[in-house]
């Protein structure tokens, strides 16, 4: 080593060595520090304890484990109006916002759809270190609180009760919640609209579903469902007034064969079973069984998706499940045959939008080539939904249960729109749209009639093709401009495109005894007038294509006089979806299904 | 005439240029000693031409072959053609040259045949050159064809002069004010029996495309439009009309005799295609009475008179005579001001009604004509029935009588 080098290396020594005694200086002034500022705390503590006179009024109770049966009332915070004005009252409800500020803490207490602003402030009723520990609530923690109601001069705009404020006594944590929530409230209720510029947060759909727990806590989650189940009770009320009776069917359904391609199987003891798709088979039975007027709410199955692709030759317009047995519609017999043994069971409601487009270009060599798994999320399919569904009886003409079916529809956005105002206005705050509107009696147009409206409007299309999608969006909003109603009917859909069940029109071979419905340009219902003769059935299966051996039992079911029947049958998220006006049937479904979602 | 040459001259002479433009080598076994050249294809022969049906479709006037050069210029030319054109290019200057000389002889008769040449010079002078020596070399020798041609546009610009006269005698006899001629003493024309004049459904409304052409009213329930209920009985005597009511959710509801108003539905009234005209009327929350019929071509009408009047040419018996039709005008007007205006101008209105009413037994004449269906309904709207002078008093009764305004009396009561 040259002196140089000896002499770098001892100043680098020297350096290090000065840096070292740096560090440690600095260490040590960290440590006294600390140690001071431990005292002080402590001092500061002894000194708080001894002035806490309000120790009693706060803290965390013990777990709920009903050690006693208190007869206290909780007042619900749709209820704090101010009429309450400077009662004495106790409330359970969730943090859902805590400000504090010096001496006072604001916080906002949620129950379900309200809110309601509540005061902590230092005074002869709270002590400094309770108003310290009201702001440390966590968020959504569950509290009971005692408060005295306060009206206000000014209306506090961010809460649903705006006119009233608590000044609370006492505050209690029942419930508390850990400190890191995976997902804001506030995030979660924000409307879309104008994010970017406030530069604030909203939350993702995948989150939302990850965490569902949170997500339906929100006022709007909360608006929409108790709407969803409104949807349903009306529904039932409905018809139960008509004199239908309620019936559940079988889900578990067996199979003929072996295979499985589109259907989701169980495993039922030594063999495996199928999940059943549709309730259509067993509505019609139950007709069969002079049961006249029947309904059921239940479970439908959407499609499986598959592994196997092919590009797709033919158009399918409506697939629906029997037991065992697979009724498809225009599909080349060679196909057919194929699933029939692969025992395919869809349901035309549950089709993707890929689907749709598919249509145009061709049809389906095999139907598998629809479900790949990456394309099958749309924004109005889900692969679990609830069905409503009708089958009727009736005299001499389908329309009377045409007429049944819209009258139930009527009631239903009647009964929504006097006594669920409040839920349609809380979720307008954050899905606007605009309110729903309809006739009554329901407004029936002929499949010509839409057709010809398209045509006057550029649409080049024949006269017995299928409407695509965009089509039934476009006439949505042609019905819309000329009639001002977001639910109508078409009535009398050409027979080609329709299944093999559908009765054709007497006077005209062309166009069959069917019809769809659509909200808000998106349709709800399929449905027709069903065949009730075996003999007339036999001949449309030939006619279609489908092997008679495999559908066997479904014919014979006619076979003992049959009355004449039509039905239809509606998706309880579609509607609920629709008549909100929201974008996709996931905010409508609580848990929802689709081919990548399983969980929660 | 001169520039139709000159533009036909135009077309050749780029004709030409393409065609010196591209020279292509070909079989010499062609018996013209020139180089041969194979013109490429301007356009190619498959080109579908979509002519606009819009446009008027006069006839060809250069149908003959040969000499229809705008033809020409869309085919495939083959060589033998080439070399004809070339012929009748040169030819074709050459009878503009001419004609340019003769005309410009004609005008200025002073001027010799060589000056007038010059002028022809400078005139072609943005023209092929070589063919521009063709003009001194040739002269006369033109191509029978051309000439048959050229007589016949001198042809048809005389006969287009002549017709110019005419139209421009016919201008004047119209325009200017002839001094015997007495405008009141017009023969009123008669509107015809009521109601059974032919109006063609498809002229007015639209062509038929195989669907119900619904007529859609919104109307408010507190402010029912007699009018268009006595209008609607009318429609119905004279065609097939599918009348429904619906009541929109706009409003929560609507007394029973309103959702009656437009009569019993016929029996076969599920069947939408066997009707020619559907009547949809809407009982909505909407500022004033407003009519949709084809929303992507009409916009909607608004006001009860208004859509009276529509209404009433699908009657067909409206006034052909524009004097009557404005009187029937001024008195739907006068309706309007009966059910609208402050209590004065409806005085005004029903001593106006009075007055008319004293000459005839309905406002117009002999005959009920939509001015007496608006006035009488703005009448019984505002109640001023009772009140009304002698004369209105018995016309109110004749409209009773006729029995068209059943519909409008039971609302009243």
């Amino acid at each position: 080593m040259t002196k140089e080098d000896v002499k770098g290396a001892a100043e680098e020594e020297q350096a290090q060595s000065k840096k070292a005694l740096k560090k440690q200086q600095k260490e040590a002034e960290k440590q006294a520090k600390k140690a001071e500022k431990q005292a002080k705390m402590a001092t500061e503590q002894q000194a708080t304890d001894e002035d806490d006179f309000a120790k009693d009024r706060y803290g965390v109770s013990a777990m709920v484990q009903s050690q006693e049966r208190l007869g206290r009332t909780l007042i619900r915070v749709q209820d704090l109006t101010p009429e309450k004005a400077n009662q004495l009252v106790w409330v359970r409800a969730r943090m859902h916002t805590i400000r504090a500020k010096g001496k006072q803490c604001f916080l906002v207490l949620r129950q379900q759809q309200f809110n309601v602003q509540a005061l902590v402030a230092v005074g002869d009723r709270a002590s400094k270190q309770m108003v310290k520990f009201a702001a440390n609530i966590t968020k959504e923690s569950i509290v009971d609180v005692e408060a005295v109601v306060q009206t206000v001069e000014q209306k506090i705009e961010t809460c649903t009760q705006h006119d009233v404020e608590l000044h609370v006594e006492r505050i209690f944590v029942i419930s508390q919640a850990d400190a890191r929530l995976p997902l804001q409230l506030e995030d979660a209720v924000r409307p879309d609209v104008g994010v970017e510029e406030e530069g604030r947060a909203t939350v993702n759909q995948d989150t939302r579903l990850d965490n569902r727990v949170i997500d339906l806590r929100t006022t709007t989650s909360q608006a929409i469902f108790r709407l969803q189940s409104g949807v349903c009770q009306l529904f039932r009320d409905t018809l139960l007034q008509k004199g239908f009776v309620e019936i559940q069917t079988p889900k578990i359904i067996s199979a003929a064969s072996e295979g499985g391609a589109n259907v989701f199987t169980v495993s039922y003891f030594k063999t495996s079973a199928y999940l059943a798709q549709s309730p259509q088979l067993y509505k019609q039975m139950c007709i069969c069984a002079d049961f006249d007027k029947v309904f059921c709410i239940g479970p439908g199955k959407g499609r499986h998706p598959l592994q196997h692709h092919a590009p797709p030759t033919c158009g399918f317009w409506e697939l629906s499940h029997f037991a065992g047995r697979h009724l498809l519609g225009r599909l080349p017999s060679c196909t057919i045959r194929e699933l029939c043994i692969a025992q395919v069971t869809v349901h035309r409601s549950s089709w993707p939008d890929s689907l749709e487009s598919v249509q145009e270009d061709g049809g389906l060599e095999r139907p598998s080539a629809v479900f790949r798994a990456e394309d099958s999320n749309t924004h109005r399919h889900l692969t679990e939904f609830v069905g409503l569904d009708i089958e009727m009886a009736f005299n001499y003409h389908y329309h009377e249960v045409l007429d049944s079916i819209t009258d139930t529809m009527v009631e239903i956005f009647k009964g929504l729109m006097d006594r669920f105002q409040t839920e349609i206005q809380t979720v307008c705050k954050q899905y606007h749209s605009e309110p729903f509107k309809f006739l009554e009696p329901t407004l029936r147009l002929e499949y010509q009639e839409g057709v010809a409206m398209l045509r006057a409007a550029g649409v080049e299309m024949g006269d017995e093709e299928d409407l695509s999608t965009p089509n039934e969006k476009l006439l949505g909003r042609l019905v819309k401009e000329k009639y001002d109603t977001d639910f109508y009917v078409l009535d009398k859909y050409p027979l080609e495109v329709r299944p093999f069940y559908t009765m054709p029109d007497p006077h005209n071979p062309k166009y069959s005894n069917s019809y769809d419905m659509f909200m808000r340009g998106e349709e709800i219902l399929s449905g027709a007038q069903r065949v009730h003769d075996a003999q007339l059935l036999t001949e449309r299966a030939s006619h279609h294509g489908i092997d008679l051996e495999k559908i066997k039992a479904y014919i014979d079911s006619f076979r003992y006089g049959a009355p004449p029947h039509a039905g239809g049958g509606i998706g309880l998220e579609r509607v609920t979806m629709l008549y909100l006006g929201l974008h996709n049937i996931r905010q409508t479904s609580m848990f929802p299904r689709d081919p990548k979602r399983l969980t929660p | 005439m001169i520039g139709n040459l000159l533009g036909k001259l135009q077309l050749l002479a780029y004709i030409h240029a393409q065609m010196e433009e591209n020279p292509e080598p070909q079989d010499h076994s062609v018996s013209d000693t020139m180089p041969m050249y194979q013109l490429k294809p301007i356009c190619g022969s498959d080109i579908k031409i979509d002519l606009p049906a819009c446009m008027y479709k006069l006839p060809n006037i250069h149908a003959q072959q040969g000499s229809g050069c705008a033809e020409h210029a869309l085919q495939v030319i083959p060589y033998r053609t080439v070399t004809a054109l070339r012929k009748q290019l040169t030819m074709l200057y050459v009878t503009v040259a001419s004609n340019l000389s003769l005309h410009l002889s004609d005008e200025r008769k002073s001027l010799t045949g060589e000056q007038s040449q010059c002028y022809v010079r400078a005139a072609l002078g943005g023209f092929h050159p070589t063919l521009l020596s063709l003009i001194n070399s040739q002269n006369g020798d033109v191509d029978p064809a051309l000439k048959a041609l050229e007589a016949r546009q001198d042809e048809i610009l005389r006969k287009l002069y002549d017709l110019k006269a005419a139209v421009d005698g016919l201008a004047k006899t119209v325009t200017t004010p002839d001094a015997d001629l007495d405008a009141t003493t017009l023969p009123q024309s008669p509107t015809g029996s009521p109601f059974t004049g032919t109006a063609d459904l498809d002229a007015l409304l639209g062509k038929d495309v195989g669907a119900l052409r619904d007529i859609v009213v919104n109307a408010n329930p507190a402010n029912p439009p007699f009018s268009l209920l006595v209008l609607h009985g009318l429609l119905c005597r004279r065609y097939r009309v599918l009348s429904s009511v619906y009541v929109h959710s706009s409003v929560t509801s609507v007394p029973p005799q309103l959702l009656s108003c437009l009569g019993q539905p016929p029996a076969d009234s599920y069947t939408r295609d066997r009707f020619q005209l559907g009547f949809t009327l809407i009982w909505k929350d909407v500022p004033t009475l407003q009519m949709k019929f084809s929303t992507p071509s009409m916009c909607p009408i608004e006001g009860e008179a208004n859509v009276a009047r529509f209404l009433f040419r699908l009657l067909g018996a409206e006034p052909r005579d524009p004097v009557a039709a404005t009187r029937a005008d001024c008195w739907v007007d006068v309706g309007i001001q009966l059910a609208e205006g402050s209590a004065k101008e409806r005085a005004g209105a029903v001593r106006a009604l009075n007055g008319a009413l004293s000459c005839s037994p309905w406002l117009l004449g002999s005959e009920l004509s939509l001015a007496d269906i608006v006035c009488a309904c703005s009448l019984l709207w505002a109640g001023q029935a009772d009140a009304a002078p002698a004369n209105v008093k018995r016309w109110l009764q004749a409209c009773r009588n006729l029995g068209h305004f059943d519909c409008v009396y039971t609302l009243l009561q």
